[in-house]
């Protein structure tokens, strides 16, 4: 068995997990209108951490985020020659344009005298969920014993213009899934995870990693497939693989950015797996689209929501708004989910899928 | 065992397949070194001219890579052929072209769409029908064991066939190195450190001094 657990978010709602799942259970949004961000000053809705410190954001996240897992795993794990990092993120530090990965790695492994060099996993919007399969994948060939599995991008002028002049964002917080939806929300954060063939290393009761996969939509670079092909082919895989049956999940978590093809391509594949009628959410109406850092983010959320014995309510979503019915969680839900799937897709026709389960 | 079973460079003034060169940069033609390949092939898909260098250098070798070996693609289901690239720099290169441009005018969508180093397997999925596994990984410097141990975790995972590429361009510095794993091969081409390190650096005749420790 594969185990997971010491997950963490750091986003605009908190610095600890704690904090992160006390504003989800209140279904506080850490989106806000920031003045004179986009391109020609216009003022945009992002989720943007406040920071005095100013430079070097990226490094000092992902700094920030193993000091505070590392009270969570036993010491030796962090130094052991078993243990890999593995580092997700799509821009790396755009303080860094032509070499925007290695200074920050460097500093990382010097910083905490690292044995292994971490590795960066950088697939855009399923970078995430490509690291924590990685993780699983390295453990299960017992290359690895342990990965630390962090997610991490910033907000920078370069990620808000490109998606302004793709016309992707939206002009309020965004409303995964709804019919009123009309862009996403870009947000920032670091997200971890720890993934381990041992649940002995674990402060708190780990959970269970279920081996996950990836497919390409092999359609588009930057449109989701019409058909949900990529999605769809990930899951069917991911299920297979575990022997799991559409009616043993309890939930899932989707990937949900609130543009309008995205979601409309997701309930799409999910109708064609028959899991309509599973309860699912996207996260993104409380930390905005955390690009490399989302599915990390979302897959520590989707523990958060095993532990504490609730389903968090689909932020922003009001009324259906694809052409097949999801059974999208419009109010915070007591329950007790068990085994949970969670998806992402993103441009390069990149879709991914891993689950999660209680022990 | 696994076996490389095809592979090809592309330098800043070379292009080679199995090690044999096939083409050599003019220096007076009017066309970019990437088109004046594409001609000389004569390759006909015109989504290349859209292309960042990424994924017009992905284009290239891997359609060399299957014209030298043309059973590949008929022999593998839609999803067996997994991809796995990696590089240095990620996609810094149009990266920066893309804030040249919003610097100096607007923010263009069509760079955008190509500042993430990932897209260059997207186009080589779109081309071929290729649903498979895609890992993008960003490393310093070429690494013979991350291409074995990945490889290996994904044909022991349902991949039948690994498209694999170093695929690194920076500025002028073209250092591109993309090869094909599959399960059964010649003996000679054997997926091991020493074979791949060896053919990976093959191609750089100008660069065996300050890589002379890379020979075995």
């Amino acid at each position: 068995m594969t185990y997971i657990g010491a997950e963490l978010i750091i986003s605009p709602l908190g610095k600890t997990t704690e904090e992160n799942c006390t504003a989800m259970i209140a279904n506080r949004s850490g989106i806000s209108l920031i003045a004179d961000a986009g391109f020609d000053h216009k003022s945009l809705f992002l989720s943007k951490i406040n920071d005095p410190d100013g430079q070097g954001k990226f490094t000092r996240l992902i700094i920030q985020a193993i000091e505070t897992i590392k009270n969570e795993i036993d010491d030796a794990v962090l130094l052991s020659a078993r243990t890999i990092f593995i580092i997700s993120s799509t821009k790396g530090d755009p303080e860094q344009i032509k070499d925007p990965f290695n200074a920050a790695v460097s500093a990382v492994q010097q910083k905490f005298s690292l044995a292994n060099r971490p590795i960066v996993i950088s697939n855009a919007c399923i970078s995430g969920i490509v690291a924590i399969n990685t993780a699983h994948h390295l453990i299960r060939a017992r290359l690895y014993d342990h990965a630390v599995v962090i997610g991490c991008d910033v907000l920078s002028d370069f990620v808000v213009y490109g998606f302004q002049s793709l016309f992707a964002m939206g002009d309020a917080p965004c409303r995964p899934f709804d019919a009123a939806r009309n862009g996403i929300s870009i947000g920032e954060g670091c997200g971890a995870v720890v993934v381990s063939a041992s649940e002995h290393i674990f402060r708190n009761p780990s959970l269970q990693l279920l081996a996950g996969t990836t497919a390409n939509d092999a359609n588009h670079i930057s449109g989701p497939s019409r058909t949900g092909e990529g999605l769809f082919r990930s899951v069917k895989k991911t299920m297979e693989k575990n022997g799991i049956t559409a009616d043993e999940l309890d939930f899932i978590s989707a990937h949900g950015t609130a543009t309008v093809f995205n979601d409309e391509m997701e309930s799409i594949a999910f109708d064609r797996l028959g899991m309509s009628n599973i309860p699912l959410n996207s996260l993104k109406g409380y930390f905005g689209h955390t690009l490399g850092a989302a599915g990390i983010i979302e897959t520590a959320a989707s523990m958060q929501m095993i532990r504490n014995g609730i389903l968090f309510k689909s932020l922003g979503f009001q009324e259906q708004g694809t052409s097949k019915a999801l059974n999208i969680v419009s109010g915070n839900t007591v329950a007790n989910p068990e085994t949970i799937l969670k998806t992402a897709s993103g441009f390069g026709g990149g879709n991914a899928s891993l689950i999660i389960r209680s022990i | 065992m696994n076996f490389i079973t095809a592979y090809g460079h592309l330098q800043e003034n070379s292009c080679a397949v199995n090690g044999e060169t096939i083409c050599r940069r003019d220096k007076n033609s009017g066309d970019p070194w990437f088109r004046q390949i594409y001609k000389e092939q004569e390759f006909v898909y015109p989504k290349f001219h859209k292309m960042d260098v990424l994924s017009q250098a992905g284009f290239l070798t891997s359609e060399l890579i299957k014209r030298a070996n043309p059973q590949f693609a008929g022999k593998y289901k839609d999803d067996e052929i997994a991809m796995l690239f990696a590089n240095r720099s990620g996609s810094a290169e149009t990266d920066q072209k893309f804030v040249h441009a919003y610097q100096n005018g607007t923010p263009s969508p069509s760079l955008f769409v190509y500042t993430l180093p990932n897209i260059v397997m997207g186009e080589i999925a779109i081309l071929n029908k290729w649903y498979g596994e895609s890992l993008f990984a960003v490393l310093p410097a070429f690494d013979a064991e991350f291409y074995i141990n990945h490889c290996n975790l994904l044909l022991s995972a349902g991949s039948e066939a690994v498209l694999c590429s170093w695929h690194e361009i920076a500025g002028n510095q073209i250092d591109v190195f993309t090869f094909l794993i599959e399960k059964e091969g010649e003996s000679r081409f054997e997926l091991t450190t020493n074979t791949l390190s060896k053919i990976a650096f093959e191609g750089n005749f100008h660069k065996t001094e300050i890589n002379a420790n890379y020979y075995y």
